[in-house]
């Protein structure tokens, strides 16, 4: 976390609980900001303040476990409910910085069928319950390559036949699966060769092809606008963003599918909430089939409940079928890596120790 | 009519009952296979062998350092257990003992030994010692089609046909790969190709593929890709490089073969030798941790450019032969293949990179190369050039790749062939007293004794009777020749009687006229019988007891008949249709 979200995060976090009253109970939820924050305002918060009174207050993090840590250690109690990745959800819920959920809190499915059976597998957590798919992928400017387009992670590394700067996330997450996979490694193998030295080593050996030409980006909106801007040829990002920027603002940017990190978002609620009755309330309504399918008519995200998947349709705005832009279309399935939540929850301090050094030992004024 | 119509009931009968077998046996191989996979897996996980298991614990190296040293020496102690009071051959099964099973009637070691040698052989896997898991996993196979064997099914050639069934089942699984499982079968296991057998085998094939594939939806065991071979020229270092894997063959086996001789040397209870590799293994793995266990993470590496340093390919080719040859040699329980795989893909690697620096032409990158080598050095070892061809082509779908890897395999085979012969599993079986080198009839003749074929029935007589008792006592007998005994019922020689004819009524028969050779044995076989009686032109040849007194006799006749029984019965079962 960059010190300077730090800071605007505290401030935030301080401010908070002056404005909370308790005559009028608001709900405080921890969320990424941007695109995806406004597809949870219209598809979940408003409606949830719309029928039970409470208002949704927002704080925007970038993942990761350092800000909850923060909280934790600042005995923070306003964060009533956190929107993780799961493998950080899963980490953190072994750390104890999590409460844990009674699974019976979850609505069963529209027909009837009961919320186990109803979700994807592994769903339903000990701490968090996963409400989304998403990906991270590449996706570049279409104004960058008028001729032959990128097509495979590979060309991510090329720059070679692809020129043009890259952008990746500053964080280590995606980056050592891909370069992996642009020197061969079969998806099925690639945490297996990721769990030696030989094999991190080779991935950042690939990483310093990319030496002098990357941007590090640590917002989820960033990339977007790095690629719609033009100061970068290709970006990795989350679809969502990628296709809000697609399909709201017209941008030239196209998806590469191949090598998308199938990811979960899952929501919690942090171990020292004041309000876990409120947090609960409000995870069983924004975990219904209708407001999850609700949100993926505003965003490429795909719920996590068969019933909210089978209710999907159009974009609500440009009446764009949001089918094709899920991350879990089968044709888009074929190439994606599903994130090894074991791998990436046991091996967190270990990759950014890694990932540090190499920054440290590449300081170039990127 | 009536006689046509039985005949194709006893036809269909046979199909059904054969093709059952072969479903049966094929589906139970197959499902064992992928439970073993699956049971060493998670042994090498929760034992901390595997990498994906060590990177977990990676805050705790003190645990991880700990675990490399004392899993495999306990892994052997356990293997050394086991094999010591669960078995009672007190050796690991595997697939010399198939070969035999199929080649010769002789009987599969029992049931439990079997089990035995496979949990041995899933401990020492599990604990990271330096074998192959493809060999138990055929002897797996063969368990199960001797089983269905003992099925009294009316069906002729059940037992070799089961096996093999059971043998392609478990290849097939285990690398995805039905064709080389089919191929595997009759290359190494059945050695001929009738179509009786191959149907049911091919079925077996099938259920295995089925059922890895389709039911469990196992990956492939090794994706790879490859744009084909750019430049003819390559095919000549292709060539070379088998020759070259070929010396690498004999490398390994020798050193199997001297682990084996020096284990068998070193003053230690055999219960505790397992852990002594075991513990050699750990302490060189705390340096090199590759060398541990089936190395399916360097098997990758090796195809990819900048992975490996030449001097690291070769200081691990080293190490990887030493250490399989010592916890072979000491008596883990596994194969030979996954670690031949794995030295012949690692040296494949260096050909390949040094061939780039050497050879001022350019080339089409390493995987060829380090396919090639895995597959050379592997076929070799096995004997089984054809299987490996298929099972390249199987994994990769790579005609190119298949092509380039098919000539370093067969140039490999070329030269090993005269250097170490058909493989080690043959080899194993000639100090066995096996010998397939001269072909599989003259194998089983030397196996069988020609003393089943004997007679009781002797005309006896003492040394010191005279010629007129000895020439009434035959012509009483209706015989032609007598066995003469010494002092305490020795033998002494054989008297005709066309020479007694010659001889004074009133004296024993002079030691001149006393035909000492040929005589047997129970130890001689049906084929040193049939050496031994060139040029002879007696009655019948004495069998002698170990003290050397004549218990029976065998006539020419009989060893005739014995030869002809027994190549009449390789060729109808190496011909059979249906």
């Amino acid at each position: 976390m960059r010190p300077l979200n730090l800071m605007w995060l505290l401030t935030t976090v301080l401010t908070l609980p002056a404005l909370a009253d308790t005559d009028h109970p608001t709900l405080t939820v921890v969320t990424w900001g941007g695109a995806y924050e406004r597809s949870q305002h219209e598809a979940y918060f408003e409606s949830f303040t719309e029928k039970t009174g409470i208002e949704v207050e927002t704080v925007r993090f970038n993942g990761g476990l350092d800000a909850l840590k923060e909280a934790y250690a600042k005995g923070n109690h306003s964060w009533d409910v956190i929107d993780m990745i799961k493998a950080n959800a899963d980490t953190a819920c072994e750390q104890g910085l999590l409460r844990e959920l009674d699974p019976s809190i979850l609505a069963p499915a529209p027909d009837g069928t009961p919320a186990s059976e109803d979700f994807i597998k592994g769903a339903i957590g000990r701490c968090a319950v996963t409400q989304l798919v998403f990906s991270t992928v590449i996706a570049y400017d279409d104004r960058a390559f008028p001729g032959v387009k990128p097509r495979r992670v590979e060309d991510f590394f090329d720059t070679q036949r692809f020129p043009g700067r890259r952008a990746l996330r500053r964080a280590p997450v995606g980056l050592f699966e891909w370069a992996l996979m642009s020197q061969g490694v079969p998806r099925s193998q690639l945490y297996d060769l990721l769990s030696t030295e030989r094999g991190l080593d080779l991935a950042f050996n690939q990483l310093d092809k990319l030496r002098g030409q990357l941007t590090w980006w640590t917002g989820g909106n960033e990339p977007a606008r790095l690629l719609a801007e033009g100061k970068v040829a290709m970006a990795s990002g989350y679809n969502g963003r990628f296709f809000d920027a697609q399909v709201n603002d017209g941008a030239p940017i196209t998806i590469i599918w191949d090598g998308q990190l199938l990811d979960y978002n899952s929501w919690a609620i942090p171990a020292q909430a004041d309000q876990p009755q409120l947090a609960e309330r409000f995870i069983r309504y924004a975990t219904r089939a209708e407001p999850m399918a609700h949100q993926a008519s505003l965003i490429s995200y795909s719920p996590s409940r068969h019933s909210a998947r089978e209710r999907v349709g159009l974009h609500k705005e440009t009446s764009t079928p949001m089918r094709p832009y899920l991350p879990t279309l089968p044709a888009h399935l074929e190439k994606a890596i599903h994130r090894d939540q074991q791998w990436y929850t046991q091996t967190f301090d270990l990759r950014w120790r890694l990932f540090e050094r190499w920054m440290n030992r590449h300081a170039t004024p990127d | 009519m009536h006689s046509t119509a039985r005949h194709w009931l006893s036809i269909s009968y046979r199909i059904s009952a054969i093709s059952l077998v072969a479903v049966t046996v094929g589906a139970v191989a197959s499902l064992c296979a992928i439970g073993f996979v699956e049971a060493v897996a998670w042994l090498n996980h929760r034992l901390l062998v595997s990498p994906y298991a060590r990177i977990q614990w990676g805050e705790r190296p003190e645990l991880v350092l700990a675990a490399t040293v004392l899993v495999p020496t306990l892994g052997g102690l356990v293997v050394g257990l086991l094999m010591r009071y669960g078995s009672s051959v007190r050796r690991a099964l595997a697939p010399p003992d198939a070969i035999l099973a199929v080649q010769t009637d002789q009987p599969l070691p029992s049931l439990r030994d079997g089990i035995v040698s496979t949990l041995a052989a899933i401990v020492s896997l599990g604990s990271g010692a330096s074998v192959g898991q493809y060999g138990p996993m055929v002897y797996l196979g063969t368990l199960f089609g001797a089983l269905a064997a003992k099925l009294k099914l009316g069906v002729k050639d059940l037992k070799a046909i089961a096996i093999a069934c059971g043998v392609s089942a478990a290849i097939a699984t285990a690398f995805n790969a039905p064709i080389a499982g089919l191929v595997f079968a009759h290359e190494v296991i059945l050695r001929h190709y009738s179509l009786r057998a191959f149907a049911p085998v091919t079925v077996a094939a099938a259920t295995g593929y089925v059922l890895a594939n389709v039911v469990f939806e196992l990956e492939p065991l090794f994706l790879v890709d490859f744009a084909g071979v750019s430049h003819s020229y390559e095919f000549l270092l292709f060539a070379f490089e088998g020759m070259l894997c070929a010396l690498l063959a004999w490398v390994f086996i020798r050193l199997i073969e001297k682990a084996g001789k020096l284990a068998a040397l070193v003053r230690l209870p055999q219960t505790i030798k397992p852990a002594g590799a075991g513990l050699a293994l750990g302490l060189v793995a705390l340096w090199m941790p590759e060398v541990l266990g089936i190395g399916q993470e360097s098997l990758r590496f090796a195809t990819i450019p900048g992975a490996f340093g030449a001097g690291e390919l070769g200081l691990l080719v080293t190490l990887k032969l030493l250490v399989t040859a010592l916890c072979v040699g000491f008596g883990f329980v596994g194969g030979v293949f996954s670690p031949a795989l794995l030295i012949g893909i690692l040296f494949g690697s260096l050909f390949g990179m040094t061939a780039q620096t050497i050879v001022p032409l350019e080339l089409s990158g390493l995987v060829a190369y380090a396919i090639g080598g895995m597959m050379a050095l592997a076929s070799a070892v096995i004997g089984a050039p054809l299987t490996t061809i298929l099972i390249v082509f199987e994994l990769t779908r790579n005609y190119d790749l298949t092509i380039a890897a098919m000539v370093t395999v067969v140039f490999c085979n070329l030269v090993s062939y005269r250097m170490v012969g058909r493989s080690l599993f043959d080899r194993q079986l000639r100090a066995r007293g096996f010998d397939l080198r001269q072909g599989r009839d003259r194998a089983i003749l030397q196996s069988l004794a020609i003393a089943d074929y004997a007679s009781t029935d002797v005309t006896r007589a003492d040394a010191t009777d005279t010629a007129g008792a000895i020439r009434t006592l035959l012509v009483e007998q209706q015989r032609a020749e007598a066995v003469l005994t010494g002092a305490q019922g020795y033998f002494v020689g054989c008297v005709r009687l066309q020479t007694l004819l010659t001889l004074p009524d009133a004296e024993p028969v002079p030691r001149k006229h006393w035909r000492i050779d040929p005589a047997f044995t129970h130890a001689t076989s049906v084929w040193d019988a049939m050496n031994a009686l060139e040029g002879f032109v007696g009655e019948s040849v004495p069998i002698l007891d170990d003290d050397g007194r004549p218990v029976g006799s065998v006539s020419e006749e009989a060893v005739i008949r014995a030869y002809l029984g027994i190549v009449d019965d390789l060729r109808r079962e190496e011909n059979a249709t249906a």
